[in-house]
């Protein structure tokens, strides 16, 4: 016997399943080698569920968790898709197949986009300067509060499948050199990791403004160096 | 079905002051620490009562705290465990019996395993939580036992009478 379930009311426990098979068509699309757009949209879209889920009960900290999702992903949204674009106006098709395949990798290519990219991945990883998301023991523990039993199994294999999903992206600047993807999976690991550990949760206004004033300007860089073909 | 045997593994605790002077509390975070490290049994303190397994209580119950700890203590699904972490939760300590508090976390919750010392110490608390695993894996066993009964439920009037029978239910007559 399973864990009793207790669940809030089943519109919740529903939209908790919804983000998890949403994330699985994300993550399906993106190694498949989809489009890339569509591989954003989905992620957002599983995101965009559990905020409503958040939203749909009367627990406090469940409401403001998904506030601070909700702010989480107005800082890193803009980046992503503005390095889709880059990758759109690197190989001339949205397909993340064309990118497995192109080459030479897209690192050398687009290597702001690639550091743009490093600066988000605590935001969506939910990792330490910019965990406002979840915020450990101050805000209990984000939108997956009001989850239990089988129904908090699925949020929490959600976030495992977000960790593989960031990674694929970082993947994806190997290009069709696999073992330079894999080095910089490698390497990305140990950073987020190094950082998660050394550093202090910041506030959700701070995290705003580094993500829009200095990721963002990095990420439209870099869409100008690979549109003007300058590297 | 297999997994039964990995949240054994796993148990997350959710750990709850009820008005101690934070001694134990303290232990269970030195438990928590790296000297310790419970968290290698993959027991992680979360915070949560909607997703724990095990309950620490510290602290004899005051009146202010006691509506909590039942409010907490109902709100975690079963099957769950309850561990009294010190002397003053087990007994009521050295504050039995005055005016803010009556003694020990008992009278209140059922407890499950007793912590004794003041406070008690990160080898206690980490041999209680194992002895908890035990029961817990007792209690997850008996959710599943169904219950036969020696008789049919009686029909009057027309109408199924099943109240003798609720009288009859008791741990004797449960069956595997």
């Amino acid at each position: 016997m399973d864990k009793r379930k207790m669940i809030v009311h089943s519109t919740h426990a529903f939209l908790g399943i919804v983000h998890f098979i949403s994330l699985w068509f994300a993550l399906a699309i993106l190694i498949t080698g989809g489009d890339f757009i569509l591989v954003i949209f989905l992620h957002l879209l599983s995101t965009a569920v559990i905020i409503l889920a958040g939203f749909s009960t009367h627990s406090i900290f469940s409401h403001l968790g998904a506030n601070r999702t909700a702010i989480s992903i107005l800082a890193y949204e803009p980046v992503l898709v503005i390095i889709a674009i880059s990758a759109f106006m690197l190989t001339g098709s949205f397909d993340i197949s064309a990118l497995y395949a192109s080459e030479v990798p897209p690192l050398y290519k687009m290597p702001l986009a690639f550091i743009a990219l490093l600066l988000i991945l605590p935001v969506k990883l939910k990792k330490s300067p910019f965990d406002v998301g979840e915020a450990h023991q101050e805000v209990v523990g984000g939108v997956e509060l009001e989850y239990s039993g089988i129904f908090y199994e699925a949020i929490y294999t959600a976030k495992w499948l977000d960790y593989v999903f960031c990674y694929l992206l970082v993947f994806l600047f190997g290009g069709s050199n696999i073992w330079l993807g894999l080095i910089l999976v490698v390497l990305t690991f140990i950073y987020i990791n190094a950082l998660d550990n050394s550093t202090a949760r910041v506030s959700y206004k701070q995290m705003l403004r580094f993500c829009l004033w200095v990721a963002l300007p990095l990420a439209f860089a870099n869409l100008l160096l690979t549109m003007f073909n300058i590297l | 079905m297999k997994l039964n045997k990995y949240r054994k593994k796993s148990p997350w605790i959710l750990h709850y002051n009820a008005g101690g002077c934070n001694g134990c509390d303290i232990e269970i975070l030195a438990c928590l620490g790296p000297k310790y490290d419970i968290e290698r049994f993959g027991m992680i303190n979360s915070g949560n009562p909607k997703q724990a397994d095990i309950m620490l209580v510290t602290g004899p119950v005051t009146k202010r705290s006691r509506e909590r700890l039942v409010d907490i203590y109902s709100q975690m699904p079963e099957p769950k465990v309850v561990v009294a972490c010190g002397s003053c939760t087990c007994t009521g300590g050295v504050f039995r019996g005055m005016y803010n508090c009556e003694g020990g976390v008992d009278q209140y919750i059922p407890v499950d395993v007793y912590v004794p010392g003041c406070g008690c110490r990160p080898e206690q608390i980490i041999a209680g939580v194992v002895e908890a695993l035990a029961k817990l894996e007792q209690k997850t066993k008996d959710i599943e036992k169904s219950i036969r009964l020696d008789r049919s439920p009686q029909i009057n009037n027309g109408q199924m009478d099943r109240r003798e029978i609720a009288v009859e239910i008791a741990p004797g007559k449960v069956f595997g």
